[in-house]
């Protein structure tokens, strides 16, 4: 393997791009026609146009992702997470390409992308599921068989889909009377979603924590389990935070959690990196709940309590390496480490995505502080795709230390002309559940209803103040440059507003059919 | 030069006067000692002391002001968005100018950029003040109230509420 075709954009293609060339390796970027010169393009070895900006044109058409490969000369591909990450299509058409995939098999992509053949695959290899039905029902399904089964499990009860992710065709049912009409809005945003409108049912936990098992399995049977990572921070199913190891798994449970979850893996014949994600109820007990066969976003965390570069194994696993990792090593945490995510969202107008260009932009640095980001000054956030800007990662010896340090460096970032998430990250994590890490999957919808729309960036009298001073310099020197007309007000003086992409996209968010929210459904999960 | 500034949806009055390499500031009447030195574009180092600390130290704040629309900023301080309205001019050239001298003729009053009318405040007949609102218009979220630049009377008001407006769209005329 010499040369690597990285088939996504942003953050994650500029991360698998930096391992190619720790390894070194040459490194292929693609792009659509509004990243010719994003980062990952001008940070690769080559860059190849793979056409409209829309995702099917482009990041998710597998022909055209194919050729790129043959016309690079390039002998694996690597799928990032998200668009193509778990297509079982598009690892066969790499296969049957000549090329490498960088991932599993699409036999096993296949199965536990389904999420009741992997409830069965979980099942069987001995490990909990939450109680739920054990088959898929097809859209053509009685309401009055799903409402037996309902009976049986016992409200309150999740409605999910097969086929389903990131909260996506899920509705909570509290009683029956409520059942007829949330399956119908279940199976109408599964089929808009994912293609497939067959969805089955689980128990509603109550208060469950979100807790994953990172893996990594070769080509020779081994799979090695992670310490676990807690994601219960989430904002209507999205995860805002994640952190390791879980302020709540001890060290009895996690040797149980892993187990497990690597018995699942092996069950499956799996290699490369995945992951296993489970709820953990408030006894302490936990089920397994999906597989996700790519790579994770928030493994920058397990990379700093382990020292493992889990994009590297990728590639060593993908070139048929053996894994020569400790295991002990691996379930033992060197400290504590926390994601923010960092989205081009306006948290104070419902968390909209806010594309357009990034006026200016400080990353922070210093010590223990990762940044694994795609955008810079000057680049813009389109609205084709998921508005995630960067990753901001931050290790301590422990949890406080950790968690100061997140402070420290939410407090430098410094991101003009977009709305980032940055102000909401600056208030949670000042929250006091959030500092206890008394917290479940649904602690953050609660705290944002209890704020009631308040909003997050309100500046203090101080900031104020300076700010109405820049802006009496910015008018000074405006006026010097002017020449105004005596009774000119600021608003005459407006003469030309460059028509920039924030109005267009504006505008185009507008259109029906054209807005982001609608590209993310054909794209898929927010990894 | 005295301006009024409206940051956070306050209005504060803001003098600026050069001093030697700085500035000498007063906001509400408050004087602070202010060394500005821009590093790009868009951002400025400021060091703020209080009057007269001397230039050259004081706390530090890294700014930078982003133009939304017609009067309308957006003042980063450390990282932090301030939203900043900037209204008509007071003071400096403006004062020393008798009022009304060589500006006569109908105001026309257009859309500074393309977007949609929140409040018509005049009514066509309407005496109006000098600085006085007429039509608030929201462009990307922001809204500007576009304000006369002299006295006179209403004779046209071309929008209604709602209206989407492109740029340089005739809102009102002001005789």
């Amino acid at each position: 393997m010499r040369k690597i075709l990285v088939a996504n954009r942003g953050e994650i293609a500029v991360r698998v791009i930096r391992a190619c060339r720790d390894l070194g390796l040459a490194s292929v970027a693609v792009y659509s026609e509004c990243d010719r010169v994003s980062r990952h393009v001008r940070l690769a070895d080559e860059a190849y146009a793979i056409g409209p900006n829309p995702p099917v044109d482009s990041y998710l058409h597998i022909g055209r992702l194919i050729a790129a490969a043959r016309a690079s000369g390039a002998d694996a591909v690597h799928p990032g997470y998200g668009f193509l990450a778990e297509n079982e299509a598009f690892a066969a058409a790499c296969r049957d390409a000549g090329l490498t995939f960088i991932g599993p098999t699409p036999d096993v992509i296949a199965l536990m992308g389904s999420k009741t053949a992997a409830r069965e695959a979980a099942a069987a290899a001995g490990v909990p599921v939450v109680p739920g039905t054990d088959r898929r029902f097809d859209p053509a399904a009685p309401e009055s068989v799903i409402a037996v089964e309902a009976e049986r499990i016992g409200y309150p009860v999740l409605i999910k889909a097969v086929a389903g992710g990131g909260g996506k065709g899920m509705r909570t049912v509290a009683g029956p009377d409520e059942l007829a009409s949330a399956i119908r809005a279940a199976r109408s945003e599964a089929g808009s979603a994912f293609g497939d409108a067959a969805i089955y049912l689980e128990r509603r936990l109550v208060r469950p924590r979100h807790i994953e098992v990172q893996l990594l399995g070769d080509e020779h049977g081994t799979v090695l389990p992670f310490v676990e990572r807690e994601c219960s921070i989430q904002r209507r199913h999205q995860k805002v935070v994640e952190e390791t190891p879980s302020p709540v798994v001890s060290s009895g449970l996690r040797d149980r959690i892993t187990g497990a979850a690597a018995d699942v893996a092996r069950a499956v014949g799996y290699t490369g990196a995945g992951t296993i994600e489970c709820l953990l109820d408030e006894e302490g007990q936990f089920y397994f709940l999906e597989m996700n066969t790519r790579l994770q976003v928030e493994h920058p965390i397990t990379e700093l309590v382990t020292g493992v570069d889990l994009v590297a194994w990728q590639i060593r696993i993908a070139r048929g390496e053996r894994l020569d990792l400790d295991p002990a090593a691996l379930l033992t945490p060197r400290g504590h480490a926390i994601e923010c995510r960092i989205y081009a969202e306006d948290p104070d107008a419902a968390f909209m995505p806010s594309p357009g260009r990034i006026a200016g932009l400080t990353a922070p640095g210093g010590p223990f502080v990762r940044d694994d980001s795609g955008a810079e000054a000057g680049g813009e956030v389109p609205i084709y795709y998921d508005p995630l800007i960067s990753k901001l990662s931050a290790w301590g010896t422990d949890r406080p230390q950790a968690i100061a340090r997140m402070q420290r460096a939410l407090r430098e970032y410094d991101i003009r002309g977009i709305r980032t998430t940055v102000p909401f990250f600056r208030w949670l994590l000042a929250q006091p559940s959030f500092q206890q890490g008394a917290f479940h999957t649904a602690t953050l919808d609660e705290l944002l209803q209890q704020r009631q729309g308040k909003p997050f960036s309100e500046p203090d009298e101080d900031d104020q103040e300076i700010a109405a001073v820049a802006a009496a310099l910015h008018l000074m020197r405006r006026d010097a440059r002017a020449r105004l007309e005596p009774d000119t007000t600021y608003a005459d003086l407006w003469q030309h507003v460059p028509r920039g992409s924030a109005t267009d996209a504006a505008s185009l968010l507008r259109r029906p059919g054209v807005g982001w929210k609608h590209q993310a459904r054909r794209e898929g999960l927010r990894g | 030069m005295t301006v009024e500034i409206e940051a956070a949806s306050r209005s504060r009055s803001v003098r600026v006067a050069r001093a030697g390499q700085g500035y000498d500031v007063t906001v509400d009447g408050r004087p602070l000692t202010v060394d500005a030195v821009r590093i790009g574009q868009l951002a400025w180092s400021l060091l703020v002391g209080p009057a007269g600390a001397g230039h050259g130290g004081g706390r530090s704040y890294d700014v930078g002001v982003l133009e939304r629309a017609a009067g309308a900023l957006t003042v980063y301080v450390n990282g932090r968005a301030v939203p900043v309205a900037v209204g008509g001019r007071r003071g400096g050239r403006r004062r020393a100018e008798p009022a009304g001298d060589a500006t006569t003729g109908p105001q026309v009053v257009a859309a500074p950029m393309p977007g949609r009318v929140v409040k018509v405040l005049v009514k066509p007949g309407e005496a109006v003040g000098a600085r006085q609102g007429l039509v608030v218009v929201e462009a990307m979220k922001m809204e500007n109230e576009l304000r006369a630049s002299r006295a006179g009377t209403v004779r046209e008001v071309r929008v209604v509420e709602g209206a989407s407006v492109e740029a340089n769209t005739v809102l009102v005329v002001v005789e």
